[in-house]
Parts: C-alpha cells; sequence; structure tokens
C-alpha cells in the first residue's frame, strides 16, 4: 500500500515569516476587540450538521467539509463561526443580561470549488442583543479599526443594506425564484442581462429603474442620493444616510463607501450589511453585517450584528515580515547556564541561540553551518566572544 | 493607487474579434496583433496592459485579482465557475450548445438511463438536473462526435456552428442548451477599490458592442 503524507488539496503548512504575521496580526485583532469590551469564546472544530441546516446557513451544504462522527450522525467542519456564537448566545449565554459582546480567533472550513479544503483563519466579534444606529456604528468602526490595526494601507468599507433590495423586489411582484435570478444578476453585477429580457414586464415602475441600476450604485457617498433620485426615499437609504453621518462626525468618512448593489446572503443578513476591500487582496478582507433573525433559530429573540476578518486575505495586503537573524550562538561550559540564558533574554529575540554541542570545537561548526560570525563562551574566565 | 487596469484576453479566434471590438472604440491594440515572444502587452493610448491566456486560465487570474478585468466565453464560464462580475455580453464568437443524437433515435423515448458525452461536463450535468433527469456524463477531450457513432453514449452536448460535422456524422441537434458568447468579467476588489477606472473600460465596451 503507497501511503500520501503530502498534505491534502488547499490545505498547508505553515513556517516561520508565514505563521509570525499571522499570529501578528491576530494579537493586534484580538486585543482591539478586547479593548472594546469583547470577549472571547470558542467553539468545537466539529459542529453537528443540523446546526447550520436549523439556523437557515447561507452556505451551500457542498461547501461544507464533512467528517464522521461515531454517533452515527452527519458532521461538519465549522464553516463558519457566527452560527455556532449565536447558539452560545442562546444557550449558555440565556440568562446573561444583553448585550453581548463576543468576540472570537479560529479558523472556518469550507470546500474551495475545484473540491479542495480550505482553511480560513478568521478573527471576528458579534454584538448580541442590540438594534439601532448605535450597535451597527459601533460595529462598523470596530471594523475599520480593525483593518487600521492590520496596517492595511488602502482600504475602505462599503456598506449597503438588505432592505433596498428586498423593498424594490418586493414591489414587482415577482415570484421567489425570479427574485432569486434577479438577485444572482444584482450580485454577479451583470450589467448586460438586467437591462433586457428580465424586467421587461416591469417598465416604467420607478422600482423597476432602481433595479436596473443597482448593480452600479457604488462608489462614494453621492450613490445615497442617485438612489433616492431613482427609488424615491427609501427606509434603508435614510438609514445609511445616518449611519454616514454618525460615521463621518467621528472622523471614518474617507474609509467609508457604499454599494447598494451588495445582495449576498440575502436570508441572512436583515439590515446594514458591508464588506472590507484593500489593495492587494483580491478577495474581501473583512465582511459582515446585522442578522436579527439568526440567534431566534436557536431559542432566544433577540437582534445582532458582527464581522469577520479574513486572515490570510489581509496579510496578502501587507509587506512580508523578515525573521530576526541569527547573530550569536551561545557555548557554555557545565554550571553556566544561568549565565548564558541571561544572554539569550536580553538579545532580541531570534539573533541569539544556546549551543547544545559538548565541545567548544563544536560549537564553532554549528555556528559555521548556521552562518553566524561568533560564537559567545561562558566559563569560569568569564563572558567572551570567540570568532567561528 | 494603481493608474493602469492588467486584462486576460482568451487567445485564439477570439482575440482577434476582442482587438476587433476595442480598436473600435479607439484604442489601439498593435501590440496584442503582433504580440511577438513578450508575454504582457501595454496598451500605448489607453491604460491597460494586455496578458494572453487560454480560456479557463483568464477566469484563474481574474478570481485571484492579478487581472482585473478578462474577455472570455460564457461556455468556460459555466464550466468552470468562480467568483468574479460578469458584467458585460460582448456579443462576440456566439455559438450554441446543442443537445445531439443519431439520425432517427429517440432520446427520451426510453426509461432507461442516458448517457451523454460531452466536453463540458459540469454544464451537461447541470442542464439535465434541470431537467430533473439522471443521466451518465461521460467527459471526452477530443472528437465528441466518436463516443455515439461507437455506442459509448446515446447523445453529446457540443458547441454548434453550422452542424456540418455532426451532419457528416449522422447526428442531428434536437434541442439548444445554452446559448454562448464572450463575457467581460471584472474581479470582485478591483471593481471596489479602481472603480473609475473599471467603469470607463466598461463603458468604451458597451459602446464597441452597440457599434457592431
Amino acid at each position: 500500500m503507497k501511503l500520501t503524507i503530502n498534505t491534502p488539496e488547499g490545505t498547508r503548512d505553515r513556517l516561520f515569516a508565514e505563521c509570525l504575521e499571522r499570529r501578528q496580526l491576530r494579537d493586534r485583532l484580538t486585543r482591539l476587540f478586547r479593548q472594546r469590551g469583547f470577549q472571547e469564546v470558542s467553539t468545537p472544530d466539529t459542529e453537528f450538521y443540523d446546526l447550520y441546516a436549523r439556523s437557515g446557513c447561507a452556505i451551500d451544504q457542498e461547501r461544507m467539509v464533512k467528517v464522521a462522527d461515531p454517533s452515527g450522525k452527519f458532521c461538519v467542519m465549522r464553516p463558519d463561526s457566527t452560527t455556532p456564537i449565536a447558539r452560545v448566545a442562546a444557550t449558555k449565554l440565556r440568562t446573561v443580561s444583553l448585550p453581548q459582546r463576543l468576540y472570537y480567533d479560529q479558523t472556518v472550513y469550507r470546500v474551495a470549488g475545484n473540491g479542495a479544503s480550505r482553511e480560513v483563519p478568521q478573527c471576528g466579534v458579534e454584538l448580541i442583543g442590540a438594534a439601532g444606529l448605535k450597535a451597527d456604528l459601533e460595529i462598523v468602526v470596530t471594523a475599520i479599526d480593525a483593518l487600521r490595526a492590520c496596517g492595511t494601507a488602502q482600504f475602505h468599507v462599503e456598506l449597503g443594506h438588505a432592505g433596498f433590495f428586498r423593498d424594490l423586489a418586493s414591489q414587482l411582484e415577482m415570484a421567489p425564484d425570479e427574485v432569486e435570478v434577479l438577485r444572482l444578476m444584482i450580485e454577479g453585477k451583470n450589467f448586460a442581462t438586467l437591462n433586457n429580457w428580465w424586467l421587461s414586464p416591469h417598465w416604467g415602475k420607478p422600482a423597476c429603474e432602481a433595479l436596473e441600476r443597482l448593480s452600479r450604485l457604488f462608489g462614494g457617498e453621492e450613490v445615497l442620493s442617485q438612489a433616492e433620485e431613482l427609488a424615491g426615499p427609501t427606509r434603508a437609504v435614510d438609514y445609511l444616510r445616518q449611519l454616514y453621518d454618525e460615521l463621518s462626525a467621528a472622523g471614518y468618512a474617507s474609509y467609508v463607501r457604499f454599494d447598494l448593489g451588495m445582495v449576498h446572503q440575502m436570508d441572512y443578513y436583515t439590515g446594514v450589511v458591508f464588506r472590507g476591500f484593500a489593495e492587494g487582496a483580491g478577495e474581501p478582507v473583512l465582511s459582515g453585517g446585522r442578522y436579527d433573525h439568526l440567534v431566534e433559530h436557536f431559542g432566544r429573540e433577540t437582534q445582532a450584528t458582527g464581522f469577520g476578518v479574513d486572515i490570510d486575505a489581509v496579510a496578502r495586503t501587507l509587506p512580508e515580515t523578515s525573521l530576526p537573524q541569527l547573530r550569536t550562538v551561545v557555548h557554555y561550559e557545565p554550571g553556566y547556564l544561568a549565565q548564558a540564558l541571561e544572554v539569550i533574554d536580553s538579545r532580541p529575540a531570534g539573533t541569539c541561540e544556546l549551543s547544545p554541542c559538548r565541545t567548544l570545537e563544536s560549537s564553532r561548526n554549528l555556528a559555521r553551518d548556521k552562518g553566524v560570525k561568533t560564537v559567545l563562551v561562558l566559563d569560569k574566565a568569564g563572558e567572551r566572544m570567540v570568532p567561528v | 493607487m494603481r493608474e493602469r487596469l492588467r486584462i486576460a484576453l482568451t487567445k485564439g479566434r477570439l482575440l482577434e474579434q476582442s482587438a476587433e471590438l476595442l480598436e473600435r472604440v479607439g484604442l489601439n491594440c498593435g501590440p496584442i496583433r503582433s504580440p511577438g515572444r513578450r508575454l504582457v502587452h501595454a496598451l500605448p493610448n489607453y491604460p491597460l496592459d494586455a496578458v494572453l491566456a487560454k480560456a479557463p486560465d483568464v477566469i484563474t487570474y481574474v478570481e485571484h485579482g492579478v487581472c482585473d478585468l478578462g474577455i472570455v466565453g460564457r461556455d468556460t464560464i459555466l464550466e468552470k465557475g468562480g467568483t468574479f462580475y460578469e458584467v458585460l455580453d460582448l456579443e462576440l464568437g456566439v455559438c450554441r450548445f446543442a443537445l445531439a443524437v443519431k439520425e432517427g433515435s429517440d432520446f427520451y423515448g426510453s426509461y432507461r438511463t442516458r448517457r451523454v458525452a460531452s466536453k463540458y461536463p459540469c454544464l451537461t450535468r447541470a442542464y439535465f438536473a434541470q431537467k430533473g433527469m439522471d443521466v451518465d456524463v461521460i467527459q471526452i477531450e477530443g472528437s465528441v462526435e466518436l463516443a455515439p457513432i461507437l455506442g459509448l453514449a446515446d447523445a453529446i452536448v457540443d458547441i454548434v456552428e453550422t452542424g456540418a460535422t455532426l451532419k457528416a456524422n449522422g447526428l442531428i441537434p434536437i434541442e439548444t442548451v445554452e446559448t454562448v458568447s464572450a463575457r467581460l468579467i471584472v474581479n470582485t476588489a478591483s471593481m471596489k477599490l479602481y472603480k473609475d477606472l473599471i467603469l470607463d473600460f466598461i463603458e468604451r465596451c458597451e459602446k464597441g458592442v452597440e457599434q457592431a
């Protein structure tokens, strides 16, 4: 039998700089989250499929990584963190007063298009039990500050509202599956298909004109006025404008843009939705929004909003970290370990290490192999540098 | 901020047609028309660099964001899938996918599971799934017309232009599976980050399509 030892398609070993970069990003993000009053929770890597089926999760079943469970029940590797956290909020935290600020730092597992599994490290927050402008504002500024904390140079967070598309579509009195086709076209920014056959039975209605233009309704603040010109005043756009005014007053305007054609996961999101885009990553680096019906699937009626940062995507937007260079090898005689450790602990991390060799000669050979110029020797004569 | 966009163009016949479309709206496509050994071609009078690639690679480059834009056939999009914005039907390379059977045979007249050969197994599977019909899909890389002749399949799904090849092999198209043409696709992040540049390019392409 031939046994394979390479990693499964889509997974990988990470070494040195790659680990360090991700570790630093997670440290910066979780520090910010704690600073803002969020508390960490972690949930199992495997969950019953039932959890996601019951919550009406927007992730397709075929994109979940399945695993065998001794009970005979169907299990999946956590495809998202928000659903299990909603479960925690509805069950273990049932008696804890709201709002609850929770954060997570864990990997999600998805099956990629070509059947390969993908492991996506994510850090994110959930604000559970708070509705309204201030709650949305807090989550959006935390998202912006999260990307700032990561050191991403050129980025913006794009806001949309699930209610905008939903209200427009309901005015056209289409069948649910027709609405879904329309939604997919808008999500795909299919400029061409929208303005020919699809909407033709509805020409003349203001909602129709707005839907036709929806794929293009993204950009700066002017998008809100354009939306109002097309669809008249709507609650969704009013709300986004209020949010924008508050964000501007707090000095966040330069990071904010709008995309009213952001119509992904419409069964899941109920209000403000947003995504972060940064130069260097070909996909969103962050995504989130308000999901007021998720927690009630687990038996507690409460509103919620949150976002998750894709650590790998953010790492792609940053310059590569260079690792510290080893400069000194420490050779110590028996009885001088304490002094040796003192030397190592006083130097910058990764620039100095102990030699495990018994003789000075082999310590010098070791230093030469590692490209180090000097060996620091500690013995009864004290401390001295020996060239290699 | 970036000042130039990068586009992946599908090599072959579609490349010629794409260049014609872009030239109609004033882009100088000289470097693409005589590529020589170079792989990246800067257009002299528009902030665009072009990369020439095989159709599935166009999608790969755009999906990963190494190219902001791509021109690729709808057939490849249907077969390969992926996450990107499909913004415009360029109405180039229009052709249809048809279901073709041996002349005189009755494809739907049996309860036996039918076998269908195609170079496009995903597209074929999706088509019959939508009809609620179980079929065995067999992937063939070369001349698909051979499969029914050899008795390997009951039907084929393939691109039909004139139907001459089918006829010469005793096959007739019985229904259109999908009409396909070239599409302009855009990376999702690029669309947001370089909105002005990208919308300008889309508008030019729209004009180019109108003027055809």
